[in-house]
């Protein structure tokens, strides 16, 4: 989403001497940038599960921030109404029901954690050397807002590309989705032998004379049917 | 009619293969059989046609075969006087085998298998010798090996059979590994893998050089060499040569066919068919002198020990390849051929002619309990004989003419290398008549010994009615008052279909050498014959007729002095073998023990293969446990708790495999920023 | 004619396969499991029309440069297509044994196979993303197929979770390269990066991330961990799909990033691909030594094979990139054959055993099907008569025009190690003690399909050395 993701109007470009503005979304800018990074730790590190979901929850509301201060405030409502509302929450769900021995999911990371560490801090340190050596190349040109969506909301411009340059992928992401639910019914649903069921269509298609018999009844024999 | 040459062992194989037990033994045996005949009978033609009437040689395209880039290899036929050489040898041979193999193999229930090998082998080594370029010698070379090793394997019931020829395969894998280099980097050098431009350009390519980290290196030296390695595994030269006895596991006419006439030759083949090449690399004819002077004197000791009667003739094949490779090294690539020519006649006639006492001594393969059997065989003995004089380089038979070419040219070639292999190769000859003998006295000569072999007594007690003839035999033994040592076994001569081959054989034995002589290494003759297939030294072939008298007369010599020990050691004073080893323990061991050189590999070579394996299959879980990972064991008690800990551990574990990867990747590509 | 009908002509092996994808799960929700072998015959007849579509339509880019069809994906398209008709034909007999004969299965393989129709067309990061999910979601689901059994589960779940971490690594690439190259379309990329911008450390991390997260789909050592686990665990004929199609698309994929994205930077990728070939190769060959399970054996042989293509890939050549293609072709006859010979090892009650020794004396009670598995053998261990040696002699080739001189000469060590263990299975089943017969053939279609690979594997299929190669050079050409 190439596109979607640049339109920005955020306070950055468009007053950048607005000094009480600048100042704001700098602050706001660390704040979000700084619970996301602590709460995603917290996702990982915390020992209760539900708790790891509701550090999820906070790091996303977090992100939804940030995606705000860039002027994508249509990936921002999206990402607290699909990840937050349902994601997260089937999460939690599904996260309480299960009966998972966490001390040994615990034995497992924490052996591999020291290699894990110095992983981490390899990859990230490098990262900094990228980042730090190549800011230079980019500014300036990879920024520019494209044409045609100047002056559009970002959900206008999301909305014009979708159906239309993206049509493609788009329609592509809704077979993954599909994918995912056959492999999920796939997976799980079975069928249980002597469960009772509504039939609707049975129900529909019984007429008077498949349900309805006449008997007579004589007195002291009772009836069979 | 050189396709139908080359094809028809093909499609008989493929016939009697595919259709086995469908189409019986009969007509597999007819089938694949007939082909031979015709193909050899059109051999000759194209023989007298090539290299007698001095016709031209030419090229047959048969397809177009790999197009990749610059390299075009076409599937073509190249049919000069060498290919024509060859096509004789193997087609006649071939057809003599399978004809014997009737009678041989009479018994065996895989009768159309062991046939259809045999002529798929013959396919594979016809398209060796036509090859007209490298990949295509190199997919007959392949193919050879395929079948040698299945043919040595084709008894797969005998635990030492599988041994053998999975080592037969591996050992030439090393050899072939070799050989491919020396193909990969004769293209990078020629750009070509066709034989034509790649022999036409290596004069221009003597003395050229390439550079390999830091020192320069001759270029066809390194090329040669490298094919040259190929060769060594192919006909078994020192270093390489552990196969072939090992290989005489397979059926005997396997041992003529594949280890004695043909296939172990290639690698002779190849560095003539290569000659202008080798020519180009003076070196490496050095190298090539030397290896096949040691093979030759180290096969020759060995022989002189061994009991197995099979295993003599190996190793003295073994020996008389070592004198093929010092001919071509000392240039004398005419005399290489011709002993290969008629070495192929006679040393075929001594292995079927082993395969004859071996099947009327019911597998009996040990000397030692053979002895007097020239009343019994007589049609045998009288081939064996035969081949025995041509192999020692009796007067006037074959192996006469091509032996002392090749040390008369060994001496006129007067470099260093090529003085050593001569004395060497005279050396060799008082050994190989020596041992020849040793063959003949101990099987033919003397009393009977056999009625203490293993094999001998089973087919008295326990196979009445296996075959009728035995049972006439063994019942007329138990009548007669049997001589002491027979155990009551009255051995009998083979089938006509078994004695043909020999008398056919014998003939060329006998007389190969006297008819071709002047044609393959005379002066004149030669560069005619030859007519540029491979490289003839004129001037040394006239040399050759100008050496002193003492060289033309030592071979002759030192075969009469073989002759006479052997006589004085095994008829006139039996007990002097045994006082001599008694005396030289130490010497008996080495040669016993092939001069250490199946235990020196085993130790440096099998030992740790075997070590570094279990090494990785051990350790492999090792690592993982490490990890906290018992996933393996997860995947084997799956069904009990197995939902618990398969998250846990492996996962990880494979994860930061993952993760070092990429942080490793990422680190070494920003070596340059991390570097400054 | 509008823009997008245009386009979904161009994309019609994609919309054949997404309207009969959606036809036959329709199909098999309304007529239930017992549906399942027409609906596989189905399944292979949209294989078909796709495979017809994608070799005779248009080629051209499509949907504004976020799809192309071209000689590349055209050749990888009908392979893959073959690949996939066949997995989904070889499982019925197994499927229906098992009782696990749900209609899922061609289903979710035809889905799988969108996805890789979708990676080999793919001219931008979207559609190479999206495609590559597509095909993951539909593997995860049948690595697991067999959810009753924990092997199973535990092998797709393994399977999610390594699949998950590398989709995650891919993705974090291609927000580098979109944030450092400014574009995630690949002729854009390729054109940006042939200038200073290739020059940028942080294009080049992104590409080492992007290679990660790609040499995990054709299980490239460092990268191949979940192999050996997959395959055992997962039912056979998956861990058969596993090996061929989804190995040749991803190769596919690789293969068109490298070269065409980020055709500029190949002195960076050459070095990444060549350490990979050389160690999938090394532990393809040394790890096969000493399994005991066929399964695993075909897993660490399928990461050497691996091994073997990326040297094609490392030449970077239009001769290098064709020996991929030829490899992959060959590769795949070999290694489903091999498969549908696994198929066949079931004991007397019909049960699926996979033990090597199990296959001990073979050719006494299977002579067809020995002879076929050792041909088979014979070839994957790239012996010269049989079809298997030449497309690795075709990337040795590549190598050596390269001047990657060190890379040939370990492929070859790697092919003489490796040879070691396919010639082990050739041992034991022809000079072995006899170990218990098999239950008989139970499919004359699977016995077809084995003979099939074995005669094709065998020296006749040299006939095919030709056609093969020129369609794989037509096809390479196309990227350059």
């Amino acid at each position: 989403m190439r596109r979607g993701g640049r339109t920005r109007r955020a306070p950055f470009r468009t007053a950048p001497s607005d000094l009480k503005t600048l100042v704001t979304a700098v602050f706001a800018f660390y704040l979000f940038a700084g619970i996301v990074l602590l709460s995603g730790a917290a996702t990982i590190l915390s020992k209760n599960p539900v708790h790891s979901v509701l550090w999820l929850i906070l790091a996303f509301f977090n992100a939804a921030g940030l995606f705000i201060l860039l002027g994508a405030e249509f990936l921002a409502m999206l990402l607290v109404i699909v990840y937050v509302g349902a994601v997260a929450v089937l999460f939690l769900f599904v996260v309480m029901m299960l009966d998972i021995d966490f001390a040994a999911l615990r034995a497992g990371f924490v052996k591999a954690l020291p290699v894990g560490l110095l992983l981490a801090v390899v990859l990230v340190s490098e990262l900094l050397l990228v980042a730090g050596g190549s800011v230079r190349v980019v500014a300036g040109e990879a920024a520019a807002p494209l044409d045609g969506f100047v002056g559009m909301t970002n959900t206008q411009a999301l909305g014009s590309v979708l159906y239309t340059k993206y049509l493609f992928v788009f329609q592509a992401s809704g077979i993954v989705l599909l994918t995912a639910m056959v492999g999920a019914i796939v997976l799980t649903h079975r069928q249980r032998a002597g469960t009772k069921r509504q039939d609707v269509g049975a129900q529909v298609a019984r007429t008077p004379a498949s349900s309805i018999s006449n008997v007579k009844p004589v007195s002291g024999e009772g009836v069979s049917l | 009619m050189i396709q139908l040459l080359v094809f028809l062992p093909l499609a008989a194989a493929l016939i009697a293969g595919l259709g086995n037990r469908l189409i019986g033994n009969l007509p597999a045996k007819l089938v694949t059989t007939a082909a031979l005949f015709v193909s050899a009978a059109l051999s000759w033609t194209i023989f007298l046609d090539i290299g007698l009437a001095h016709g031209a040689g030419y090229s047959v395209r048969v397809l177009e075969w790999i197009v990749s880039g610059d390299m075009r290899v076409d599937w073509a036929f190249r049919v000069d006087t060498l290919t024509a050489v060859m096509l004789v040898v193997i087609t006649s041979v071939s057809a003599l085998v399978h004809l014997y193999s009737w009678g041989y193999m009479d018994e065996d229930p895989d009768q159309p298998r062991f046939f259809a090998y045999l002529s798929l082998f013959t396919f594979a080594m016809l398209m060796l010798v036509t090859a007209d370029n490298l990949v295509q010698m190199f997919f007959g070379w392949e193919g050879v090996g395929l079948a040698s090793y299945l043919l040595i394997g084709f008894w797969y019931k005998k635990p030492s059979a599988n041994a053998a020829a999975i080592k037969a395969f591996v050992v030439n894998r090393v050899g072939d590994f070799g050989f491919s280099l020396g193909i990969f980097a004769t293209f990078v050098v020629f750009g070509t893998v066709q034989l034509t431009p790649i022999l036409a350009g290596s004069a221009a390519m003597a003395g050229a050089t390439f550079n390999f980290l830091g020192a320069q290196f001759d270029v066809m030296t390194t090329l040669c060499l490298l094919l040259f390695v190929g060769a060594m595994g192919k006909s078994a030269q020192l270093g390489l040569h552990t196969w072939l006895p090992d290989a005489m596991e397979g059926p005997t006419p396997v041992s003529a066919l594949i280890h004695a006439a043909t296939m172990v030759t290639a690698g002779v083949f190849m560095v003539v068919r290569l000659s202008p090449m080798f020519e180009a690399a003076p070196d490496a004819l050095t190298v090539v002198t030397y290896v096949g002077a040691a093979t030759a004197l180290f096969a020759a000791t060995v022989a002189c020990v061994q009991t197995d009667i099979k295993r003599v003739i190996a190793y003295s094949t073994c020996s008389q390849l070592g004198y093929m490779f010092f001919a071509a090294g000392s240039g004398a690539f005419g005399a290489a051929m011709f002993h290969l020519f008629t070495h192929a006649f006679f040393k075929a006639l001594l292995f079927l002619g082993a395969g004859a006492v071996i099947h009327s001594m019911h597998h009996e393969q040990d000397m030692r309990f053979y002895g007097g059997l020239r009343k019994s065989i007589p049609i045998t003995f009288a081939a064996m004989t035969i081949g025995t004089l041509s192999l020692t380089g009796f007067f006037f038979t074959s192996g006469y003419y091509s032996k002392d070419g090749i040390l008369e040219a060994a001496f006129a070639n007067g470099s260093e290398a090529s003085m050593v292999a001569f004395f060497v190769g005279a050396l060799v000859a008082l050994l190989t008549s020596f041992y020849s003998w040793r063959l003949v006295f101990l099987t033919f000569f003397g009393e009977a010994r056999w009625g203490a072999s293993e094999h001998v007594q089973h087919a008295l007690h326990h196979d009445h009615g296996h075959d009728t003839e035995d049972t006439t035999d063994s019942d007329h033994a138990h009548h007669a008052s049997a001589p002491a040592g027979t155990g009551g076994y009255h051995p009998h001569e083979s089938p006509w279909t078994m004695l043909a081959p020999l008398v056919v054989l014998s003939i060329g034995a006998l007389a190969a050498g006297f008819v071709f002589h002047e044609a393959f290494i005379g002066a004149e003759g030669g560069t005619v014959f030859w007519n540029g297939s491979a490289v003839f030294r004129e001037p040394l072939a006239e040399a050759m007729h100008h050496v002193p008298a003492w060289v033309v007369w030592t071979p002759g010599a030192v075969m009469l002095i073989g002759f006479a020990i052997a006589y004085w050691a095994y008829m006139a004073s039996p007990t002097l073998p045994a006082r001599f080893v008694a005396g030289n323990r130490g010497l008996y061991a080495f040669l016993t023990h092939k001069w250490f050189f199946d235990e020196l590999y085993n130790a440096i070579f099998v030992k740790p293969a075997f070590a570094f394996g279990r090494l990785f299959w051990r350790g492999d879980g090792r690592v993982i446990d490490r990890f906290g990972a018992d996933g393996a064991a997860a995947l084997v008690s799956a069904s009990s708790g197995a939902a618990k800990r398969f998250q846990s551990g492996a996962v990880y574990a494979y994860a930061l495999v993952m993760l070092i990867g990429l942080a490793a990747a990422a680190t070494w590509v920003l070596r340059p920023a991390l570097l400054g | 004619m509008h823009p997008t009908f245009a386009s979904i002509q161009i994309a019609a092996p994609e919309l054949v396969l997404t309207i009969g994808s959606l036809l036959t799960l329709m199909l098999g929700v309304f007529r239930g499991d017992r549906s399942l072998v027409p609906l596989t015959w189905v399944c292979v007849l949209i294989f078909g029309i796709a495979g017809v579509a994608a070799a005779t339509g248009d080629q051209a880019a499509a949907f504004g440069g976020l799809y192309v069809a071209d000689g590349f994906s055209a050749y990888l398209k009908v392979m893959i297509l073959a690949a996939a008709a066949v997995s989904a034909v070889l499982a019925l007999p197994y499927l229906q044994h098992a009782a696990t004969g749900r209609f899922e299965y061609p289903v979710l393989l035809m889905l799988a196979t969108l996805g890789m129709c979708m990676m080999v067309s793919a001219n931008d990061m979207l559609t190479l993303y999206i495609g590559l999910e597509l095909l993951s979601l539909a593997s995860y689901t049948l690595a697991a197929f067999h959810r009753n059994e924990a092997r199973s589960s535990e092998a797709g779940l393994k399977y999610f979770i390594l699949g998950a971490l590398a989709s995650g690594i891919l993705l974090y690439g291609i927000s580098l390269v979109y944030g450092f190259g400014g574009s995630t379309n690949f002729e854009t990329l390729s054109a940006t990066l042939r200038g200073p911008a290739g020059q940028s450390t942080g294009v080049v991390f992104g590409l080492v991330f992007i290679l990660a997260g790609l040499m995990f789909k054709i299980s490239a050592v460092p990268f191949h961990m979940w192999t050996p686990d997959v395959y055992e665990g997962a039912p056979t004929p998956v861990a058969a799909f596993f090996s061929a199609a989804p190995k040749a698309a991803a190769m596919g994929l690789l293969v068109r990033v490298c070269v065409e994205a980020f055709g500029g930077m190949t002195f960076d990728w050459r070095q990444i691909v060549s350490v990979v070939a050389i160690a999938s190769m090394l532990l393809g060959a040394v790890g096969a030594i000493g399994q005991t399970n066929i399964k695993r054996l075909l897993a660490y042989s399928s990461i050497a094979n691996v091994g073997f293509a990326l040297i094609g890939l490392a030449a970077g050549t239009v001769e290098g990139i064709s020996g991929v293609l030829f490899y992959m072709a060959v590769y795949l006859v070999m290694t489903l054959g091999a498969f549908v010979c696994v198929l066949q090892m079931r004991d007397a009650d019909g049960k699926p055993v996979e033990t090597l020794s199990s296959l001990n004396g073979l050719s006494r009670s299977r002579k067809g099907l020995a002879a076929a598995l050792a041909v088979l053998m014979f070839s994957l261990a790239g012996i010269p008569p049989l079809l298997g040696f030449w497309p690795k002699f075709a990337v040795f080739t590549a190598a050596i025009d390269t001047q990657l001189y060190l890379l040939a000469v370990i492929g070859v060590v790697a092919s003489v190690i490796g040879a070691y263990y396919y010639l082990r299975v050739v041992k034991a089943m022809y000079f072995d003690e006899p170990a218990p017969a098999f239950a008989a053939s139970d499919s004359r279609v699977n016995a077809g399909l084995i003979g099939i690979a074995a005669l094709f594997c065998s020296p006749l299929g040299m006939l095919a050395i030709t056609p093969l190669v020129g369609a794989a050079r037509v096809a390479a050409r196309a990227l350059f």
